[in-house]
């Protein structure tokens, strides 16, 4: 058995038929290519999934893909624009906020969000809105400082 | 110099900011099939039977595979267990391996495979394992043991070597004696003795193990995919097993996801077996709870220690004694705890030793300075309490007892070349230490820690190779952990006299790269670093030589300036890289390529030092502790790229905090581990992290590393739990003799218990 779903991936419309219980960060994954959605708990506690689903952080490992129908999902392939890192992927190259990579597209992706919701943040709610992501690498203190090197940019 | 000393962005940062870098998860193959492990829920169960057939008659499954199905091979590590047979032996063992042709059928597979087991008594304790009477968990001897310890630095494990074992559980028990440790306590102000636990912690890389093996359809031997720290063990590992020759396994490590020591060789082993047996590409990605069960967790520790000193400072005498709980196998480290134990001071009086202890858990692995955060903990806390008893100050205290360039370590090999004085000294002129006051008027205690990491030696061999483009090509095989890579760029640059950006890295395979040893014990930089400067120097000369030809010069009086070859102080005539390298590529041409090699043995470590401040807040009603700075002093010998350095000591910093304050492998009474989800098992977030973490870099260069560089990964790690723990003390009193330091631990400590 499978469900129809139509969506919207990284601003192109999609259309496939999914298991029901398939979920959206392995519909993105194994279906759509879009391999920068890492998979690293299952549990929706470390964030390495974490995608945008119509502006939310979501993370895509706790996400049905058929709860996706109508959305519009961005991941990380989709956040560079006209071939330009997006500011938050040049403050986490620049400051050194990344080291291994595994953590990183859904960190970025979470302090999208958090940016959204809170353009100027504070080191504080920096540090608040990214406690769902876990990085093993860098202490964070580089990540804050990335956050930050973004929201200057984006302002 | 111009390249070294730069702070760097690292090479590959485009790919991961973009998500285009790919991982191993991320790899497919043309008739892949998905792998899932059959654990065992018991730590230790008869296998009575295991039927597959509901499994297998599953539409999608290719196969389910027993221990039935494969080579009876005397178990001697994690690598050849490869699935139980008449027994499992710790909660997570594999019993089956299902394939399939996709991951969800796979684990529907998994869960339809019944298998009949018989329970039976655990041994979960340490206290259980070292019972003279106890079961024990090989009943027909201990299986070999590891080589892991010596790539992370040991010393000659059969040294100390003693004593016939009471429990057929103990194991490598060994044991470092100078002195008279009676006359040395008769000595003393004041005695300190006290017993310390430390939990079983999990490396907890964000990605899981990952690994994709692609037999050879000429039936040739096979390609293997792996997130691993240690291409050349897989490969050898994986050889071993089928018995075929190494050069048949062709191993390409894929970007690794953290591994922190924990990515040596695994199931490698087993897939690769179950590939060849059915010609179809195999790739297993492990779960994070599959993770917590069945990987390679570091060990728990039981520390006794005994240390006294006189009133005017000077240590008189050390005693420790360490079990170590190794899981189901023996891992091979307890040489390498005494040298970390006992030899960082001296005193003319001391006694370090301990062994290990068999357990039905899973085997434990390396994690980052294995040993050292445990045995620092113990150390330095022991210290501090000294300093307070005798009313010193503890940074005066631990300078004058310092170890230094010659002086003995516990096992008598002396000490080479460092900066312990040189960090500490830092820690004493720094303004966090030096305004401590103001810090407790504010409510928050204040505590240092030093950590030390002998560091690992290895050979290794690259090359370089000028390109028609004007580019210089670094060829080596490591695994590039967290920027060693970046690392090489600037090096290479620096050797042969171009910009960095010039510098790219080609990382070979293990069948077309240069040997390279496994990237673990902080020696990555040190050992593949001396080759690379070699083969760049090589090649900047042959590249001088041909350009000399030209101008008819002595190559002595050329230079390189701007991708250019010059005579000196003349740029009118400069001759660009490309040119050069143009003329030795092409049909007919008369002058042989660039080609640069370097091969070096580094035999003697650098060993690496870091001194830690911490400050905290102690909630008293609650026992809550929580870390509002931390000041990372160390000695990196030669910062290479300085953004890298302080990376790794900010990451490792945090790390500790985890030690300290939250990470625990938690195991009942019957050995089910309670923290088998990341909902349980606590990694510090982002709100956990100090607000203040401070990095300063100390560079004593070292004697053979690379512009005198040191290992830089692990040190971070090994002071920051010692250095809240004497913060807390200072915060409130109390001494919690265990980690993590939990609030009901702290707690506890406040209370007047241990």
């Amino acid at each position: 058995m499978t469900v129809s779903i139509q969506l919207e991936v990284n601003g192109k419309p999609v259309q496939a038929a999914v298991e029901p219980r398939r979920l959206l960060v392995h519909f993105l994954r194994e279906d759509l290519g879009l391999t920068g959605a890492n998979i690293g708990c299952e549990t929706s506690l470390c964030g390495a999934c974490t995608v945008l689903v119509d502006g939310n952080a979501v993370k895509s490992c706790t996400m049905l893909a058929a709860q996706a129908d109508g959305a519009s999902v961005t991941t990380i392939e989709g956040l560079s624009q006209n071939g330009e890192l997006h500011p938050l992927q040049e403050g986490f190259w620049e400051k050194h906020g990344l080291q291994c990579g595994y953590c990183t597209p859904g960190m970025i992706l979470s302090a999208n969000y958090l940016l959204a919701q809170n353009p100027s943040p504070n080191d504080e709610e920096i540090r608040e809105g990214l406690k769902g992501n876990i990085c093993r690498c860098t202490g964070y203190h580089n990540i804050v400082e990335a956050v930050k090197y973004a929201a200057e940019r984006m302002s | 110099m111009t390249a070294i000393g730069t702070p760097t962005k690292l090479l590959e940062g485009a790919p991961k900011v973009k998500g285009s870098l790919r991982f191993c998860g991320d790899l497919d193959r043309p008739g892949l099939l998905h792998a899932r492990l059959v654990t065992s829920p018991h730590a230790h169960a008869e296998v009575l039977s295991i039927d597959t057939a509901a499994a297998e008659a599953m539409p999608g499954v290719a196969a389910v595979i027993t221990a039935a199905d494969l080579p009876a091979l005397p178990p001697s590590n994690r690598a050849t267990l490869l699935l139980a047979r008449e027994r499992a032996i710790f909660v997570g063992h594999p019993v089956a391996l299902v394939l399939a042709e996709n991951e969800a059928v796979a684990a529907d597979a998994a869960d339809a495979v019944a298998v009949d087991y018989q329970p039976l008594d655990a041994i979960v304790t340490i206290e259980q394992a070292e019972a003279p009477d106890a079961q024990a968990v090989w009943p027909d001897g201990l299986p070999g043991q590891s080589e892991e310890a010596a790539a992370h630095g040991a010393g000659d494990v059969s040294e100390g070597e003693e004593a016939v074992a009471s429990s057929p559980n103990v194991t490598n028990r060994m044991r470092f004696e100078r002195g008279d440790l009676e006359r040395g306590y008769a000595e003393a102000d004041a005695v300190v003795e006290r017993v310390f636990r430390t939990a079983s912690v999990h490396q907890s890389y964000i990605e899981p193990h990952a690994s994709l093996i692609d037999p050879d359809p000429m039936g040739n031997g096979m390609t293997v995919y792996c997130s691993t720290q240690a291409p050349f063990f897989i490969r050898d590992a994986i050889a071993g097993v089928l018995g075929m020759p190494q050069d048949q396994v062709r191993v390409i490590g894929t970007p690794v996801g953290g591994g922190f020591g924990a990515k040596f060789v695994l199931y490698e082993p087993l897939l690769a077996l179950a590939a060849v047996q059915h010609q179809r590409p195999v790739r297993l990605v492990m779960t994070r709870t599959e993770e917590m069960l069945a990987a390679t967790p570091a060990p728990s520790t039981r520390i006794t220690i005994r240390a006294g000193a006189k009133r005017s400072g000077e240590l008189t005498a050390l005693e420790a004694d360490l079990a170590i709980d190794c899981g189901c196998f023996p891992s091979s480290m307890t040489a390498l705890a005494g040298t970390l134990l006992g030899s960082s001071y001296q005193t003319p009086n001391q006694a370090v030793g301990g062994f290990e202890v068999t357990t039905n858990k899973p085997s434990v692995g390396a994690y980052r300075a294995p040993l050292a955060p445990q045995a620092a903990f113990v150390v330095e806390t022991v210290l501090d309490q000294l300093a307070r008893e005798l009313d010193l100050d503890p940074v005066e205290f631990r300078l004058q007892n310092a170890s230094e360039k010659g002086t003995p370590m516990a096992s008598g090999m002396p000490w080479a070349g460092m900066g312990q004085r040189q960090v500490l000294e830092a820690l004493r002129d720094h303004p966090a230490w030096q305004n401590r006051e103001q810090a407790r008027a504010e409510g928050r205690g204040v505590g240092i820690a030093l950590g030390a990491w002998p560091g690992g030696t290895e050979p290794a061999s690259a090359a370089c190779a000028l390109q028609t483009d004007g580019t210089l090509k670094v060829h080596i095989s490591t695994a590039d952990i967290n920027g060693t890579n970046t690392s090489m760029a600037l090096m290479a640059a620096e050797a042969f006299g171009l910009d960095p950006d010039k510098v790219t890295i080609a990382t070979g395979d293990t069948s077309s790269g240069p040997y390279a040893g496994a990237s673990g014990g902080s020696k990555t930089i040190y050992t593949v670093g001396p080759p690379v400067i070699q083969a760049a120097r090589e090649a900047r000369q042959q590249t001088l030589e041909l350009a000399a030809q030209t101008f008819e010069a002595d190559p002595e009086d050329l230079e390189i300036v701007d991708g250019a070859v010059q005579v000196k102080g003349s740029p009118d005539k400069a001759i660009p890289l490309k040119k050069i390298a143009q003329r030795t590529m092409r049909f007919g041409g008369r002058q042989a390529p660039v080609f640069g090699h370097g091969r070096h043995a580094q035999t003697s470590q650098a060993p690496g030092f870091c001194a830690q401040l911490a400050e905290v807040r102690v909630d008293r009603e609650t026992g809550r502790v929580d870390v509002d700075r931390v000041v990372v002093i160390q000695d990196c010998g030669r910062a290479i790229n300085p953004a890298a350095v302080e990376g790794q000591m900010m990451g490792g910093a945090l790390q500790g905090i985890g030690w300290a304050l939250y990470e625990e492998m938690a195991y009942s009474e019957d050995g089910q581990l309670l923290t088998a989800t990341l909902n349980d098992y606590a990694l510090p977030h982002s709100a956990q992290s100090p607000t203040e973490l401070e990095t300063v870099l100390v560079e004593v260069p070292s004697d053979h590393g690379p512009f005198g560089a040191r290992g830089v990964g692990e040190p971070p790690v090994v002071p920051t739990a010692a250095a809240v723990a004497n913060a807390i003390a200072d915060a409130c009193g109390a001494r919690p003799t265990e980690l993590p330091m939990t609030p009901p631990r702290v707690l506890q400590a406040l209370n007047g218990g241990q």
